[in-house]
């Protein structure tokens, strides 16, 4: 789908209206509600970004290369310094937990941690 | 405009803005009784800017401002418009949220810098990891707050566990519970005065900080970036960088080319109240760059979109830009002569 396809569907669902000044007729400025054509382009872009890295995570999971935690991670759009802050631990033992037999090994109140960070059940996050 | 009333049963009035931190300080003086537009605040305020910081990536992306810093807007319009304001930070996350509660029993609207992720009345194309959102919390319903969020049509309401989460995100640019209100104002403030200072500190923002990133310099300095882009990057990297540019530019609450038009509102509306042919001259010039402005991403665009095949290159988007920065320099070094000339 062509980017601004992309922002169309989100934008026609959400209803939600951003503010942008431009001049009337006669000069005055008013606040339009209609997003211009770049910003449509390039924030369909971002979306379909995002869309393409939680994809691609997914994949990498299912292919056993990394732990389910990096998929939730992606789905957060969090990467590890901003996961490692959030959890409270060292950017090195998040990138090991990533590995998926390091992280099939950790304790529950590990597990929890990271459930309590990015929002997510004990279950999911043994999922995709 | 939509009608809400605050904790005490105050009524409040919501007005849709373009951006969230002049439209939340205009709210805040419009519910102490002075009646004052988003784009005067934005003048007021200094809000126009330009910098451009490689080594700040919220999300990967790195960032190009046409603003001033978070929260300088605020502070710069309440103490010009000589108001007394509250700025808090918190380390106790708990703590943050129980007062912000306790001010907000008093019948005072509060305003919180958040994470942009986690605010979920949100949707997909929104929501992105940036700590640098302003909104106004009108009172607390059940199980949440109802919130005046300025950059949409009318108020929401957001469940208290996600506000928490936006207002103590780590990551890039933490906000730490970042909290703030006006307590009090001068009800007849001296807007001329206010607007002479506003105007003298744009010119000195653009053009007198000795570093290649802000300001005119910036934007030299980026437009030469792009014009050599493809040396450094391949044809999709490229495309990516032009397309964060673009979005700071037209998609992050600016009002449309990177705030450029809401000056020229600020520029209209402050010749009316000085009765200044000059500064309705200079309205209409920065108008004109806007349109430059809103040239230069059409151009990226169509770049970033068509890859390859189109016409256009990056040598031409930079040379846009270059085109920006001289004529922004002129307009700012005639605005300093103009407002020399200003009385108050």
């Amino acid at each position: 789908m062509e980017p601004d396809e992309i922002f169309r569907s989100i934008a026609d669902v959400d209803g939600l209206k951003r503010g942008q000044y431009t001049p009337n007729n006669q000069g005055k400025y008013i606040l339009d509600t209609n997003p211009s054509w770049p910003e449509t382009v390039v924030n369909g872009l971002y979306v379909s970004d995002i869309r393409a890295r939680i994809e691609e995570a997914r994949r990498a999971v299912l292919a056993g290369q990394k732990s389910p935690l990096y998929y939730h991670m992606a789905r957060r759009q969090m990467n590890t310094a901003i996961l490692a802050k959030t959890v409270g631990m060292t950017v090195f033992r998040v990138k090991r937990h990533l590995r998926p037999e390091i992280f099939s090994k950790l304790k529950p109140s590990i597990l929890d941690r990271y459930a309590h960070a990015l929002v997510v059940s004990q279950e999911e996050l043994k999922s995709v | 405009m939509t009608l809400e009333s605050t904790a005490t049963g105050k009524p409040f009035v919501h007005h849709h803005a373009a951006h969230c931190e002049s439209g939340v300080t205009s709210a805040f003086f419009r519910d102490k009784g002075v009646d004052i537009s988003e784009p005067m605040v934005f003048g007021i305020g200094s809000g126009i800017f330009f910098g451009y910081l490689p080594f700040i990536k919220p999300a990967g992306m790195t960032i190009t401002t046409f603003r001033s810093q978070p929260g300088a807007i605020f502070r710069k319009v309440a103490k010009r418009l000589s108001g007394d304001f509250v700025v808090k930070t918190y380390r106790n996350p708990q703590k943050g949220m129980d007062e912000l509660r306790q001010v907000l029993k008093t019948g005072q609207i509060v305003g919180l810098k958040t994470n942009l992720y986690w605010l979920t009345y949100f949707s997909e194309r929104f929501r992105f990891n940036f700590s640098g959102h302003n909104l106004i919390v009108l009172r607390e319903i059940e199980n949440g707050f109802r919130i005046s969020d300025p950059t949409l049509e009318h108020p929401v309401d957001c469940p208290a566990a996600d506000l928490q989460r936006a207002r103590f995100a780590r990551g890039p640019m933490e906000a730490h519970g970042y909290m703030y209100y006006l307590t009090s104002v001068n009800p007849n403030p001296d807007l001329r005065q206010a607007c002479i200072k506003g105007m003298k500190d744009s010119c000195n923002l653009m053009l007198r900080i000795p570093l290649p990133i802000f300001g005119i310099r910036g934007i030299r300095f980026l437009a030469r970036k792009i014009i050599s882009i493809t040396e450094k990057f391949d044809l999709n990297e490229a495309c990516r960088l032009l397309a964060d540019i673009i979005r700071w530019l037209e998609d992050t609450g600016t009002g449309g080319a990177g705030f450029r038009y809401m000056y020229a509102a600020f520029l209209q509306e402050a010749a009316d109240l000085f009765g200044s042919a000059e500064l309705a001259s200079l309205s209409e010039e920065m108008t004109a760059i806007g349109h430059d402005w809103r040239e230069f991403s059409l151009v990226a665009t169509r770049i970033i979109k068509q890859r390859n095949k189109s016409e256009e290159t990056f040598a031409k988007a930079g040379g846009l830009m270059l085109n920006c920065a001289n004529r922004e320099e002129i307009f700012f070094k005639r605005l300093q002569k103009v407002v020399r000339k200003l009385k108050t």
